[in-house]
């Protein structure tokens, strides 16, 4: 008795957390640079993200030398920059501080207030965004602006010219709820 | 007791969905990156293509024998041979190439083809590249005056087969051929050789992401013309902000492979060697 009573205990569990999990390995992080009368950016399809709506949580991360800049060499400055042979990851963990109806089709603000982490420096930071319910799961779209000096890190040069220490950074990813099986 | 501890181990497997995510590297199957920084160790070619767009401008030096002694300075008073060169990839395969030595005003054109990439996963265990280079010798008032256009030029080839095994080591080897159309009979009784054949074999060992020891030997299969010794050369790489500076003592003056492996004529070995650097700065275009 005592184990049929264990057993659904834990399905029940597993059930209320699945449902309200979502999850995505395969979300977009863009980077964009910029020094005077040039650009550039770098971006990946790597992002992983997981959202518990029960809990209110926003957890994503990257690996930072999946980021492509489209030039060799640019890559391998921006990783020693990043030193991510030490720091890999980029990363956030957080709380939706928003209110968020799942049944509202509508992309609707969203804000999370959490800890972002990169270069082995981390600060409070407050990111905001949409959500979007759809019917494959939830569409996370988040913009903010990244200060490199922040985090202890020394904006790279063009030349002579340093890049500026505001990097613009955008994510976008659609998470699927979470099952079991991954 | 029993049935508590199973609460709470079910309470915990729960709860971890609910926990921050554990941190995982990404499995990436790409390219295996930097196998050698740049196009060539000091004269042989490496597998390293540029990447589409970019264009390398390159300058190679050497000096005089630093056997010569303290009289020529070590090699630095005699004449400088140089070699100042562009390269452009046109795909991240293709990268196609001019450049002018001083020695008797070679002019060469060149191309490298990347025909297989390594892969982190081994998959495909080495990186493979082609290469062709011809060059025209465009010195006047000597005794190539009387020689025709034909007669002026000098062609080589090369299949480039490398592996970088770890972040510190790459390897490569080279079977290769040149050609020249005119040779010059030194001595009486010598017949030099048109063709050689040779195998390059070259490698760099990287102390972190900047710096490298490099090496580089071609030596001479089968027949040789006379006095032809096998080039061998030892370098020093530094990559710094958008340069990548090469330092190196090497045997023969030559820039170009056909004139390396069929017109060295002195021996590092026996302490026939001078002192060289290239200088490479890359562009995006």
């Amino acid at each position: 008795m005592k184990n049929i009573l264990l057993i659904t205990l834990f399905a029940v569990l597993q059930t209320t957390v699945s449902a309200q999990t979502f999850y995505a390995e395969d979300g977009k992080a863009v980077f964009l640079s910029k020094v005077p009368l040039h650009s550039f950016e770098g971006s990946s399809e790597n992002l992983v993200g997981m959202i518990n709506l029960d809990e209110n949580i926003l957890d994503f991360y990257l690996d930072l030398e999946t980021l492509d800049t489209g030039n060799g060499k640019r890559d391998r400055d921006m990783r020693l920059t990043l030193n991510t042979e030490e720091y890999p990851f980029a990363e956030f963990y957080g709380t939706l501080s928003s209110p968020f109806d799942i049944n509202n089709p509508e992309p609707q603000p969203a804000t999370a207030k959490g800890t972002f982490k990169i270069h082995g420096n981390q600060q409070e930071v407050e990111i905001e965004g949409t959500l979007t319910p759809t019917e494959d799961g939830l569409l996370l779209k988040a913009s903010w602006i990244l200060n490199l000096t922040d985090y202890d890190i020394e904006p790279p040069k063009l030349l002579i010219i340093k890049v500026d220490e505001n990097q613009e950074i955008n994510i976008e990813m659609l998470l699927t709820p979470y099952s079991e099986d991954e | 007791m029993k049935y508590l501890t199973t609460l709470l181990l079910l309470f915990l497997l729960s709860s971890t969905l609910m926990a921050q995510m554990q941190r995982q590297r990404a499995v990436k199957d790409g390219p295996v990156e930097d196998i050698f920084r740049i196009g060539s160790i000091t004269g042989m070619s490496t597998v390293t293509t540029l990447e589409a767009k970019n264009l390398n401008s390159l300058i190679m030096h050497n000096f005089g024998l630093v056997s010569t002694g303290i009289e020529e300075f070590y090699g630095l008073d005699q004449n400088a041979a140089v070699r100042l060169g562009f390269d452009y990839g046109v795909t991240d395969e293709l990268t196609i190439g001019i450049g002018r030595t001083s020695v008797e005003d070679n002019v060469d054109f060149r191309a490298k083809y990347l025909i297989l990439k390594q892969l982190e996963s081994d998959k495909i265990p080495v990186q493979i590249a082609i290469k062709g280079d011809v060059g025209i010798n465009t010195q006047k008032n000597t005794q190539f005056d009387e020689f025709t256009f034909q007669e002026r030029l000098n062609y080589f080839a090369s299949v480039m087969i490398a592996r970088k095994f770890n972040k510190q080591l790459s390897l490569q080897i080279a079977p290769m051929v040149s050609h020249f159309n005119t040779v010059k009979i030194e001595r009486v009784g010598e017949i030099p050789e048109n063709t050689h054949y040779g195998l390059g074999i070259g490698g760099r060992y990287a102390f972190d992401e900047r710096k490298a020891i490099t090496f580089e030997y071609l030596p001479v299969i089968g027949d040789r013309s006379p006095g032809t010794k096998n080039h061998f050369a030892l370098g020093y790489e530094i990559e710094t902000g958008g340069h990548v500076f090469q330092m190196f003592f090497m045997s023969g003056k030559w820039f170009t492979e056909q004139h390396l492996l069929a017109r060295t004529n002195t021996n590092f070995f026996e302490g026939d060697f001078r002192l060289g650097f290239n200088i490479n700065r890359v562009f995006g275009l």
